[in-house]
């Protein structure tokens, strides 16, 4: 550790990172466009001007992203010249800044907006016409360009040089005739072109999915985890009118996904907003679903379940800790084996944050002691039960609807999950909520625990699938006790 | 003093018949100091310290000690990394066109600099990376390379000693930003020529990450004449803080425009009047630029200033390239400094928002000035923006040669500017009226 000045406060600073980082953890207000934490340090955009001291030399004026903090250096953030400095800097970037704020997506959390607003002058000096350009430029399926709105801080070009090590993007043209640019106009691809959009410190690269969707500051936003595969990053959902998800944005977590995520996980939130929901619980007949409230499904299945002791019971690996340890007590009340269905797979694996392993917690609920089945396993075990339940969100669609649809008449089928399970071996489908209505913990696959948050509430009708678990065991406990005595 | 009363030494060659091949180079004492050099055994210490003693600045625009510059480069026996001298002869400043006479004309002196330059510094390559327009300068100076491969001059065992040295050309693709050393050495690693924030500095930090001097064409050139004649001599040129001589290419309105050698230190009317034969059909000399389009305008009452680092720093200017650019009455210096502007537009690299945007906003108020539509409030507006875009503000220093012209215009020529803003029309009769050239700030056509 460096010990250095920052507005006359001796503070201690990390000579491996440069002085912005020194700045920011001691309070001290640098903005900063080009600069990103996770990515190579350009010092093009200027923004971070502070004034240095050092030694002999009289006070000057640097950029705070380049310069390496170095023993007994005294910074000030707060002269004049400082602020004049970046005052001017933040002119020049506005001179052609479109500042088109009320149809911009950005607007909110935007950092040109932000620090126009505490630093920037009433009013501008420009009579000149902006530059004019391209307004909507599909940059591939997932990333919108406006040329004008951006500032060539080029974090774009350097996601893809120094994060996913494949460049794509790059700055076109010289000058004032710099545009960011694909290759010969090519699409981007890849499965982490949606984080230029997080770091775009303005909004030129925007989310086709979210363009126009929502102001952002109408977005609850909730900590959580991605569940789309062990990997868990850290994530915000952010959710609109406490009903719908709009967003998912990761957060920075430094052991797990840093500042990053993969499309794949960004993208599956149009899951947490399906609309044919199951609301309490469904009776079937003869392959005809009876919707009835949960309470006479709970019922239905405690009856069932009187009969049918030894159950075969396989829960999903989208179930928290805090779900397993209620599963794991259900499996030892009707005496049955807790096992666990094993997370599909699928190509996505990579070197960067994507595991291949497409569930959040097996990990977790292997480390409780549930024992991992295999889909066929799996599949040939419930052709031979009498009486299975299969627990836990998207159970039923990774043994697949049309191997289930196989299973014969004579079993007795009672499955919790979101969406009710319509074939013929089909009993009982209670209700549960999805990822972004409960509350737990998955533990990735490095071990790290990883807390989910209820972004918004359940459909009406449905309760936590631990309270269902509960009182069915409840219910059945004098039950347990008479077979046991 | 005209240009027959001061010792010449840097041109005297090129006046000779074939004055490019090697057989006329060495008969008039070229490679003598490179010879003598590997002869006598001097040690690379040695020729830093008398390079260090002359007090040679370099000739590239910034004047810094060229010895001083060598200096820098870390110890050959601690650093194992491979080093390099970078030759820049990407002669791009507007006006400038000095180094174009020596690659041209005498080849063999700048490879015999280049020579003591990287045996000074325990180099054994070097890149000379040469302004793409220049044709045939780089044909003559790659004729030259080979002529002196074959004679032994250049590649293993230069001379049957110890020292072995080669020399690569590259040619630039038309950016006067490749012309920034450290802009340039991305332009040789192939990539764009945008500029290396500092530090690191090229001696630490340069070509390929190795340690890397970079030279001016002309600073190399005074090298060879130090070693052979001594340090002495060359201080009993120029002035005391710059000493020897320098190629001032004089161009505008004048007489006779060209390239002439003159003392540093002589004064700017001198080089006027006796070199260049006065303002061109007896004019009123109006304004002038004393060191390339970066130095920015003087008024014709300063133009009995010395061609000095120190004597054009107090007059806020600079030495520069030493290209003087002459205008005369009948020119109107908005107008010309709207084109400057453009030139900096256009050559801006783009990284730094100062600059990038700086550029075109001072385009086009001149633009507007110039034709009529020009506010009183856009003079002072012109300062303050050249104020916020330098000094020292940006990762190089192309925004400061776009601010300082502003600045001296501003300074020096407010009476014109007011007078285009009074009138509602540029005031100078010849001055051809509507640009020839709209700014061009609608950069990407909209596509639909």
């Amino acid at each position: 550790m460096t010990r250095i000045t920052i507005n006359g406060k001796e503070v201690e600073a990390d000579p491996k990172k440069p002085l912005i980082t020194a700045c920011h953890e001691h309070a001290a207000q640098v903005p900063m466009y080009c600069y990103h934490p996770g990515l190579t340090p350009v010092g093009s955009c200027r923004i971070c001007q502070v004034e240095l001291q050092q030694g002999e030399i009289p006070p000057r004026i640097v950029v705070a992203c380049r310069t390496p903090v170095a023993e007994g250096m005294v910074v000030n953030t707060e002269t004049p010249q400082a602020h004049d400095a970046r005052r001017q800097c933040l002119e020049f970037l506005l001179k052609n800044h479109p500042l088109d704020c009320p149809i911009c997506d950005k607007a909110g959390e935007c950092d040109l907006q932000d620090y126009s607003f505490s630093e920037g002058q009433a009013e501008g000096r420009s009579v000149e016409p902006r530059r004019k350009l391209e307004k909507r430029k599909n940059l591939g399926d997932v990333i919108v360009l406006d040329q004008e709105r951006c500032i060539l801080c080029s974090r774009c070009v350097r996601f893809f040089e120094d994060v996913t090590k494949k460049p794509q993007l790059t700055v076109s043209g010289l000058g004032s005739r710099s545009v960011i640019s694909t290759f010969m106009d090519r699409p981007l691809t890849g499965n982490y072109q949606g984080n230029v959009a997080d770091i775009c410190p303005v909004g030129a690269l925007t989310l086709s999915g979210f363009r126009f969707q929502a102001r952002v500051w109408n977005l609850d936003k909730h900590l959580s985890t991605c569940g789309e595969c062990s990997r868990g990053c850290s994530i915000t959902v952010e959710v609109l009118r406490r009903k719908e998800v709009k967003r998912l944005r990761p957060h920075f977590n430094e052991e797990v996904n840093k500042w990053w995520m993969c499309d794949h996980g960004r993208f599956s939130y149009a899951r947490l907003n399906a609309e044919d929901r199951l609301q309490g619980a469904t009776l079937h007949q003869d392959g005809v679903p009876h919707p009835v409230d949960r309470e006479t499904g709970i019922a239905a299945v405690v009856d069932m379940l009187r009969v049918h002791s030894g159950a075969y019971i396989l829960i999903s690996p989208w179930m928290t800790v805090e779900e397993g340890e209620q599963a794991l007590a259900f499996c030892h009340a009707l005496a049955s084996p807790p096992r666990l269905l094993a997370p599909p797979t699928n190509d996505l694996k990579d070197d960067l944050l994507h595991t291949g392993e497409a569930a959040p917690n097996r990990r977790g609920l292997e480390g409780q002691g549930f024992q991992t089945q295999s889909r066929d396993d799996a599949l040939s075990a419930l052709a031979a039960a009498e009486c299975a339940v299969l627990i836990g969100e998207r159970i039923t669609e990774i043994l697949g609807v049309e191997a289930l649809a196989e299973l014969s008449n004579s079993i007795r089928l009672i499955i919790f999950d979101t969406h009710a399970l319509q074939v013929s071996a089909t009993n009982v489908c209670i209700g549960i909520p999805n990822a972004a209505e409960r509350t737990g913990t998955w533990i990735n696959v490095d071990g790290h625990a990883g807390r989910i948050a209820a972004a918004k509430p359940a459909p009406p009708g449905v309760a936590s699938l631990t309270r269902s678990l509960e009182e069915i065991r409840a219910a059945l406990a004098p039950v347990a006790g008479e077979v046991g005595s | 003093m005209t240009r027959e009363s001061h010792p010449t030494y840097l041109l005297d060659r090129t006046r000779l018949h074939d004055s490019h091949t090697l057989d006329v180079h060495r008969k008039n004492d070229g490679y003598r100091a490179l010879e003598t050099i590997l002869k006598e055994g001097h040690s690379p210490e040695q020729v830093i310290d008398l390079i260090k003693n002359s007090g040679l600045r370099g000739r590239g625009g910034a004047g810094f000690p060229t010895g001083l510059k060598w200096s820098f480069m870390p110890d050959a026996n601690k650093d194992r990394r491979a080093r390099y001298l970078v030759v820049n002869a990407d002669e791009s400043e507007p006006g400038t066109c000095k180094d174009r006479v020596l690659m041209e004309e005498d080849p063999h002196g700048l490879i015999e600099g280049i020579l003591i330059g990287c045996y000074a510094m325990r180099i054994r390559a070097a890149y000379i990376y040469v302004r793409g327009e220049y044709r045939f300068a780089y044909d003559r100076v790659a004729a030259a390379i080979e002529e002196a491969r074959r004679a032994n001059l250049l590649g293993k065992n230069i001379l049957g000693s110890t020292f072995s040295c080669e020399i690569w050309m590259h040619k630039g693709a038309g950016a006067y930003i490749c012309g920034e050393e450290t802009g340039l050495m991305e332009s040789l690693e192939g990539k764009r020529g945008h500029p290396r924030p500092k530090p690191p500095f090229p001696a630490g930090f340069g070509l390929w990450g190795q340690p890397t001097t970079v030279n001016n064409v002309e600073t190399l050139f005074n090298v060879p004449f130090i070693l052979d004649r001594g340090a002495e001599w060359y201080q009993s040129m120029g002035t005391e803080n710059s000493p020897g001589n320098i190629l001032i290419a004089i161009s505008g309105h004048v007489e006779r425009p060209g390239v002439f050698e003159v003392p540093l230190g002589i004064s700017a009317r001198e080089v006027l009047e006796d070199c260049a034969g006065g303002v061109w059909k007896g004019r009123r000399l109006k304004a002038w630029i004393p060191g390339g389009s970066s130095t920015g305008f003087l008024p014709a009452s300063e133009i009995g200033l010395a061609m000095d680092h120190e004597s054009l720093k107090n007059a806020r200017s600079m030495l520069g390239t030493g290209a003087m650019i002459i205008l005369d009455e009948t020119a109107c210096t908005v107008r010309s400094m709207e084109i400057l502007s453009r030139f900096y537009e256009h050559e801006s690299c783009g990284q730094c928002s100062q600059c990038r945007e700086g550029t075109q906003w001072l385009t086009q108020i001149l633009h507007r000035i110039e034709n009529g539509q020009g506010r009183m409030e856009d003079l002072d507006l012109l300062s303050s923006l050249a104020s916020g875009m330098a000094p020292g503000k940006t990762i190089c220093a192309l925004a400061d040669a776009a601010a300082i012209p502003t600045h001296s215009l501003v300074r020096h020529f407010r009476d014109e500017l007011e007078e285009h803003v009074r009138r509602g029309c540029c005031p100078v009769p010849s001055s051809p009226g509507p640009a020839a050239a709209p700014p061009r700030s609608p950069s990407v056509e909209v596509k639909a």
